[in-house]
């Protein structure tokens, strides 16, 4: 026993950077796994829907309306940034006043609250949001499938997003920029807006441009609140439904016809771009506020 | 015996005759009391600071000096859980007495902080700033006369005149300080509160800030916090020695160096502690 042990003798040292090795070794190779798995999936969706949606996409896509399961999608795309844009345009004001309310006020008793219920509204299933609208707004208020109750449904969801991310972004600003502004005798409304807001801009339209691309996406809230239409919009708000690429993805890849699936295919391709823009959109205005910030 | 370095700081500091009269108080404060939640940190603090002289306020770390400085300009109401009793009277007036704007107050009451804090903004937006949120100088020809007139003021108008609109922030840390004190005389205070303003910079940048100190004094009362010794000695007229949050002694500062009345200051002063 004593002297087998000592002829496999490894002096402590050497054990010890033996042990680094091997835990090193290890690291890397659990990230350098994870990381393939991460970018193959990121990848072959891409591919996948590129490589189909292409094959579809043509001038006409964007000229022409749907008609019936052939023609363009036209309608769709101008439908999609409709709701989109308007459910920001319901979701902001509310939205950044509660993030401003939390960061400048978070030691009213109000605000463990309101935090609370924002956590809330991000857990819940985006499809109980549209239910929610199809039961208010397009039954009980009676507008029917329509621009403004499916807004409204995009407004709830992208709301959390927006109180979150202005939140952190008016956290961040530097304590003495407040107290500079408070010593030249600033009033808390000045110094959230002339001092807090200008700072925190940037990342404000950071957790803008995530709602939008989640609003560009969502299809199940928008199921029971915009309908559907073959035409393009038509300036009414509410009693007149609304095309979008989701739904286009969601009913005609299960339709038996061929234009119908390349239909599909096309607005799968344009959802997927628009969201990759917004994304890289966000990160070069992120890391510009970085460097403007340094 | 205190150091001799500081007697000969005083005496080159001071070349002129001493008033003959008396100046008038523009803050005088009696038993202020402050609690930060249920610790009291500055204990029957009663003091004044003449007109148009500088009142120094020296002692270790931890001392209260800050805190009692800035419960002259009402700072201290932005920390949630602190308390004040006693009175102070800023030019005659009780800026605790209920009804009292502390907005009001802190037009008139500048402060300067310990690390420069420009806003990120240009450097005319920067002095600006006081001036457009206490909607003084509306027209721009007004608001550009009054950046420049700060400027020149803090000794910064010929090294930033030709990049009024560059960021603040591109500017040296010196600099940055001195910008900072431009933009709090823009509005025309009365009272210049300085916390260790020179205490992040280099020995030339802190003899500006000095030099510039000397020269407001013939305008403001500045009252200023500070670490360091010399500078205390070196520019101002009176000096406050305080000590675990008790006001230990007063006096004009070439007597407070060369002769303290009392044992803690002079072992304050020669280094025994703190």
């Amino acid at each position: 026993m004593a002297a087998a042990s000592a002829s496999t003798f490894v002096p402590p040292r050497q054990r010890r950077r033996l042990r680094r090795r091997l835990t090193d070794g290890l690291g890397w190779t659990v990230s350098t796994v994870a990381f393939l798995l991460l970018g193959a999936a990121t990848i072959s969706i891409f591919w996948a829907i590129a490589a189909r949606g292409a094959h579809a996409l043509h001038l006409a896509i964007f000229t022409q309306v749907t008609q019936g399961t052939a023609g363009g999608l036209l309608n769709a795309i101008e439908g999609t940034l409709l709701l989109a844009v308007g459910g920001l345009l319901l979701a902001i004001p509310p939205g950044m006043a509660a993030g401003i309310f939390l960061a400048e006020f978070g030691a009213s008793r109000f605000a463990p609250v309101l935090r609370f219920m924002s956590d809330v509204l991000v857990g819940l299933p985006s499809i109980v949001v549209g239910y929610f609208v199809y039961i208010v707004a397009v039954v009980d208020l009676g507008w029917g499938f329509s621009a403004l109750a499916g807004a409204i449904a995009l407004a709830i969801i992208s709301l959390p997003y927006i109180t979150r991310t202005s939140e952190m972004a008016f956290r961040q600003v530097p304590a003495d920029m407040r107290d500079a502004a408070r010593a030249l005798g600033a009033t808390d409304g000045h110094v959230i807006l002339r001092i807090c807001l200008p700072i925190a801009a940037s990342s404000v339209l950071t957790g803008v441009l995530l709602a939008l691309a989640i609003s560009v996406g969502e299809t199940a809230p928008l199921l029971y609140t915009a309908g559907w239409s073959n035409y393009t919009w038509n300036g009414h708000l509410t009693h007149e439904p609304v095309g979008y690429l989701t739904y286009a993805i969601w009913a005609f890849i299960t339709e038996p016809f061929q234009s119908a699936h390349a239909l599909a295919y096309a607005a799968a391709l344009l959802v997927s771009a628009f969201v990759l823009v917004i994304s890289i959109a966000s990160r070069m205005l992120m890391a510009a506020s970085r460097r403007h910030s340094r | 015996m205190p150091d001799l370095d500081f007697r000969a700081a005083v005496t080159r500091a001071r070349p002129a005759a001493q008033p003959a009269a008396e100046p008038a108080e523009a803050v005088a404060t009696r038993e202020v009391n402050f609690y930060y939640g249920s610790r009291q940190v500055l204990f029957d603090i009663t003091l004044t600071a003449p007109e148009r002289e500088i009142l120094a306020l020296i002692g270790p770390s931890g001392c209260g000096k800050s805190t009692f400085l800035r419960t002259l300009n009402r700072m201290n109401d932005t920390i949630p859980n602190t308390r004040l009793t006693g009175v102070v009277r800023v030019e005659g007036e009780d800026i605790y007495a209920p009804g009292a704007d502390p907005i009001a107050l802190r037009r008139r009451v500048g402060l300067i902080f310990q690390r420069s804090n420009p806003f990120p903004f240009s450097i005319r937006d920067n002095v600006a700033y006081g001036l457009k949120v206490n909607g003084l100088a509306k027209r721009k020809a007004d608001r550009d006369a009054a950046v420049e007139r700060s400027l020149q003021l803090a000794g910064l108008w010929d090294e930033v005149k030709d990049r009024l609109d560059t960021p603040a922030h591109a500017l040296s840390g010196g600099q940055q300080q001195r910008l900072c004190i431009a933009r709090a005389l823009a509005i025309e205070p009365r009272i210049l509160l300085m916390d260790e303003p020179a205490s992040a910079l280099d020995p030339i940048a802190t003899s500006r800030i000095e030099e510039l100190a000397l020269e407001l004094k013939t305008r403001y009362t500045i009252i200023i916090v500070t670490h360091n010794l010399q500078q205390a000695a070196r520019i101002s007229d009176r000096t406050a020695f305080f000590l675990s949050g008790r006001l230990v002694e007063t006096a004009p500062t070439q007597q407070l160096f060369t002769n303290p009345g009392r044992k803690e200051t002079e072992d304050y002063l020669t280094g025994r502690f703190g």
